[in-house]
Formats: C-alpha cells, structure tokens, sequence
C-alpha cells in the first residue's frame, strides 16, 4: 500500500518546527502547506522543516514548497530548512529555494536563523 | 481619495518591481469603493478551476472557486478570471464605460504571464536537477560497490525525477527477482524469473506485472539487462500531478530505461570487483598452498644402499593433497610413503602437513603395521573436518634383506613388478585414515628380489583422462613398468610422464601426479637364498 508523509510540529517560542518523515511528493507536500497555513493562521512567522526524515523530494513537492515560501514572505514571516541530505540540499540550491528560504545544517543553527 | 489620487496610486504600485500583490488589494479596494461592496476576491482561471490571488475586506474567500454560488458569493466575469463579492452588497453592476473591469482584466493577464514564467523558470530548473541526478548517479556507480547502496540511489532518483508515487527495484538472485528496495510503499519481496509479465514487458506492456506495485494504478517497468541478460527490474508506480496522478508519459519509458541502464553498468561492476577479488583470493590461496606441499616433499633422496630411490611430483593448477615422503629409520630401515588427501587448496595442504608430521614421529617409535596405522587414523580423525580423508600406502623396507612390510589405508593398489616381468598388487588393507575414528588395518609383506621394481603412484596417473574421457588406467602403467622395469629410473618416470601427457592429448591435469618407484640392484646386498 501506498505510505504517506509522516509530520509533527513541536511549537516552540516565535517559532514552529515541522519534522518530516517520508517522501515529499503531491501529498507530502499538501499535508506540509495545510500545516503551514495553519500555522500561519495562528500567528507563527518563523517555520523550520527538518528533514533529517526525507531523503526523497519530487517536483510537485517542491513547487508546494516554494508555496509555502512565498506565502511565509506575504506575511514577512521566515521559513527555514535544515539537516537536508546532500542531493535534497543540492536540489532546494538549483530549484532556486535558498534564496527565499534558510537552510541550516541542523536545528541549533536554525534556531538563530529563524528567530532573527 | 480623488479618482486621480486612485489612478495615480495604482500606477505607482503596478511599476513597482514585487509590487503585485499590493497592486491587485488596491485594485480589489477602488472596484469595492466603486460598487459599494465590502469585501471582494480577484480570481484567475486555471486548469483546476478558479484560483484566488487577491482579496479585500474581513470576510475570507476560498482559495480554489469552482462554483460562486457554492460560498454564497457572487461572481462578475472579467477577461481571464473574475471578481467575487458576498450577497448583500450594495453593488451597482460593472459598467461597460469603467476603466475598472479593464484594469482588472490586465491584471489578471500580467498574472497569468508571471505565473506562466515562473513554471518556465522552474522547469528550466528542473532540467538541472535531472542533469545532477544523473551525473550523481553516475558518481555512485564510480563511488561504491555496495548493491545495496546502488539500488536505494537509483531508484531514489529515478522516482523523484519521474514525479512517481511508487517504485521498487529487483535483482535477479539464484533465479528470483529479489526485492532490493522500494520507495513509497510495499512490494512483493520477491516474484519467479518466468513471471508471465516479463515477456509482455518486452512488448513495453507493463500492466503484466501490476502485481509489482500493489495498489497503483499506473506502472512503468524496465529490465535491467546486460547484453540481453535480464538482471533486474526497475518499476514505478502512479505519475504524480499537482492534486492527484496518472499514467506516465511517453518518453518517461526512456528515462526509467537510463536509470536502468546506469544500474546495469554498476551492478555488472559490482559482479567484476567481487569476482576479481575471489580469484585473487584463490589465487592467493593456491601459491600458499603450493608453497606448504613443496617445504614437505623430499627435496631429494635418502641414501640406500643396494637400492635405486626415485620420487616424483607435479602439482595440478588447482593445488591438491598428493603426498610422498622417504624415511630413514633408526633401524636401518627405509619408510616409504605415499599418500592423497580429500579436497583442494590450503586444507588440503594443512592435513598433508599434520600427516607428514604424524608420520614422522611415530615411525621410529612404532613399526609399520596395523597399530601405527590405526594410531594414524585416530590422530588423522581427530585433525580433519569430517568430510576429509587421506589415502596412505606406507611401507617400510628392510634395505639389508629386502624385505617389505606394507599397509594400504585405501590409497591406490601399489605395483611390484618382478624381475622376471610378472606383477603383484599391493592392495587396500584397510579405509583411508579419517573416515572412521575406529578403522582397522591389516599388514602384509613381501620380499624384493634383485631387480624387483615397485612403483608407488597417485591415483592422478591412472586416472589421466584422454579427449575420449577414458582413464589411462592401471594396466597401462603396468605395462610401461613391466617393459621398463631395467630403465634408469628418472628415465622410467619420464616415460610415464610422456604416456600419460600423451594418452590425455592436451587434456588439462586434472589431479596432482605422484610417482615413487624402488628398485633393487642387481648387484646390491643380497640375503641368504636370493
């Protein structure tokens, strides 16, 4: 059977931490922008995916990605990445992500990033 | 504001470079003023439907409009999308005349064309992904020989790249297609090699192995193969789209089959490096092993007196456990051996080496006979795996009287050959050494008379095979030793060798040959009555 992107969010203070787990595809990615937005809606302006739990992302996943960037800079808030595996990282570089979002190597470097 | 102040505003924003957004809201926020609404959303179409861009005032609109009056709302078409406001308003109807709707209707286009850019943009970046996932798969190729670690790297890329919900990669292993790794869900851990879907795949007719990807709805397979030799099959599963999937494209086909292509260059590697290395070992272990068997074997012969000596070896390529061994004893006496151990290579060597050693110090100690046998069988027994074995024929002479006691543990028959050209067989008195810890042995004896010639061997010479697979045979030899029993005896050795090479026509030496042959001079010390 088909498996599904595994998230939860631990809340922290000024900012949220989604930790995936899984592929990001179509569904992947529609589950990270629902909880995105949600957060959003609840005032958060500072998200950081970790994804020590993905090693594989696909393109629709990640235009759901630059979604999310660009709905976190409608409301000047601040999205982050980190503990990415080299070829996601590499990819997030060519696809353009990391001018409009931070990646970080882990969540201590992150943390700085996104609060600031 | 004056219609002036708005117009003037609202060029300002449309030339601001990012200023989208803020455009479009004060757009919404004039065409509200105008028509006396509260709040509105500016929707462009799409192929999914409606989509929202923009929206003024408290009440929220949805984000995806397939129907307006769904939401309670009201929709007034402009070119390319359209303004949706709640029931309730004050609205007046768009005029014709009002520069509104017109502004509107380009906002809309601009829209459409950012957004029609920033697809070409990604799309353009995507290429770059797809170069980097194949030049990446390539480095792994050249970075490990770890099939496992390949398989989890192309299937990984080949999934994301092709946009698929589901993938598996198999190897095929001792006739099975093993599952090696799976992305996105479960699969068979394994299916037959003459799966009936394997022979429409050759028919690019993937829904054959739909039972692949259990639960998918659209399949894509390859064989992964080298020179048409299948080795495994790459497949994925269910071709992703922005809300929901279906069947993969034409040239996806040509994607998966690169994938599978770089696979089969690096699972082909993977099988050289591991080949490569077993024959290295081999190789390794057969110098070691030829190394042990010649420090054994008699470098030369030892003196006796009234007799002619003559040992002779030559090993197979593949090493084996051929044996012989001269020794003088504290008697005066001169112990012969010859023996074949079970098997090959550096085991084989090992037990030659413990029988050696064995033989050595027991000999003066304990006679030839069925106790030093037995005491052999025991050691021999207690020394080797269960399935190792050695043929021992061991002699003792009695140089001043030419007397020969001998005990055959299972090796082949020994032959002595009369000066008069008649022959006895030394044979079997017992099992090889090792089979059973309790074996028994009997002892016989003869005399060699002057002239008498015996001849020791392997069985690597009388079982030479010719093209014909025929055996040379005991008889063959028999008869050499009989019309050369005068020869010199590294001349009669030479002779064998020759038959033999000669009766086997180029055959490769499929056993190590070993020749001992003991003669007594004519002249040599004689006993009463000879």
């Amino acid at each position: 059977m088909t498996e599904t992107l595994r998230l939860t969010v631990d809340k922290r203070d000024g900012y949220a931490v989604l930790y995936t787990e899984g592929y990001i595809n179509n569904q992947g990615g529609e589950e990270i922008a629902r909880v995105a937005y949600d957060l959003i809606g609840e005032g958060y302006r500072g998200l950081l995916l970790n994804l020590a739990g993905t090693k594989i992302v696909n393109s629709i996943g990640i235009s759901i990605l630059i979604e999310v960037i660009e709905k976190m800079l409608e409301v000047n808030g601040k999205l982050g990445f980190c503990n990415l595996t080299p070829t996601i990282e590499k990819t997030f570089h060519i696809m353009g992500l990391a001018q409009y979002a931070g990646i970080y190597k882990d969540e201590a470097e992150a943390s700085t990033g996104i609060k600031a | 504001m004056t219609a002036t102040g708005i117009w003037n505003e609202l060029l300002g924003l449309a030339g601001r470079d990012g200023g989208e957004r803020p455009y479009l809201e004060r757009l919404l926020d004039a065409w509200c003023a105008r028509y006396g609404v509260g709040g509105a959303g500016l929707y462009v179409d799409t192929e999914r439907g409606a989509e929202r861009i923009a929206a003024v005032g408290g009440a929220p609109f949805p984000a995806l409009l397939a129907e307006a009056s769904e939401h309670d709302l009201i929709e007034v078409r402009v070119p390319g999308g359209l303004v949706a406001y709640r029931r309730g308003g004050a609205s007046a109807g768009m005029q014709t005349a009002d520069p509104l709707p017109v502004l509107l209707a380009c906002a809309l286009r601009n829209h459409r064309l950012r957004r029609q850019i920033d697809q070409q943009r990604f799309q353009a970046n995507y290429r770059g992904v797809e170069l980097e996932a194949l030049y990446e798969v390539g480095l792994a190729i050249a970075s490990t020989l770890d099939p496992q670690e390949l398989a989890e790297v192309i299937l990984s890329r080949a999934v994301s790249l092709l946009d698929a919900r589901r993938g598996a990669l198999y190897l095929l292993e001792g006739g099975r297609y093993r599952l090696k790794h799976t992305v996105g869900g479960d699969a068979p851990p394994e299916f037959a090699a003459d799966h009936p879907g394997i022979e429409r795949l050759r028919r690019e007719e993937d829904e054959g192995l739909c039972d692949l990807l259990p639960g998918a709805a659209h399949l894509l397979c390859v064989p992964i193969s080298i020179e048409d030799s299948p080795r495994g099959m790459l497949a994925v599963g269910d071709k992703e789209r922005r809300g929901g999937f279906g069947p993969f494209a034409a040239n996806d086909r040509r994607t998966l089959g690169l994938f599978a292509n770089q696979a089969a260059i690096a699972l082909e590697n993977v099988r050289l490096h591991i080949e490569a290395l077993a024959k290295e070992r081999l190789e390794r272990e057969m110098q070691l092993a030829g190394e042990i068997q010649s420090r054994i074997l008699p470098k030369g012969v030892p003196a006796t007196p009234g007799f002619d000596l003559m040992g002779w070896n030559r090993p197979a390529q593949q090493v084996g456990g051929d044996y012989y061994d001269f020794l003088p004893m504290e008697n005066g006496n001169l112990g012969v051996t010859v023996g074949d151990v079970s098997g090959k290579g550096i085991p084989a060597a090992l037990l030659v080496s413990t029988l050696h050693s064995a033989v050595r110090l027991m000999l003066d100690r304990v006679e030839v006979g069925p106790i030093l046998l037995q005491r052999l069988n025991q050691h021999i027994h207690a020394s080797s795996a269960p399935n190792k074995f050695i043929t021992l024929l061991l002699a003792q002479l009695d140089l001043e009287t030419g007397d020969l006691r001998y005990v055959n543990a299972g090796h082949n028959p020994g032959l002595l050959i009369r000066a008069d050209g008649s022959s006895t067989t030394l044979e079997p008195g017992g099992l090889p050494l090792g089979l059973l810890a309790g074996g028994a042995y009997r002892c016989e004896s003869l005399h060699m008379g002057p002239g008498d010639l015996l001849c020791l061997y392997s069985d690597g010479i009388t079982e030479a095979a010719s093209p014909s697979e025929e055996e040379f045979g005991l008889d063959r030899l028999c008869a050499l030793l009989t019309q050369y029993r005068g020869a010199h005896l590294q001349e009669l050795v030479q002779l064998i060798d020759v038959e033999v090479r000669e009766f086997s026509a180029g055959q490769p030496q499929g056993d190590d040959q070993t020749l001992v042959l003991l003669r007594r001079a004519i002249a040599g010390p004689l006993r009463s009555g000879d």
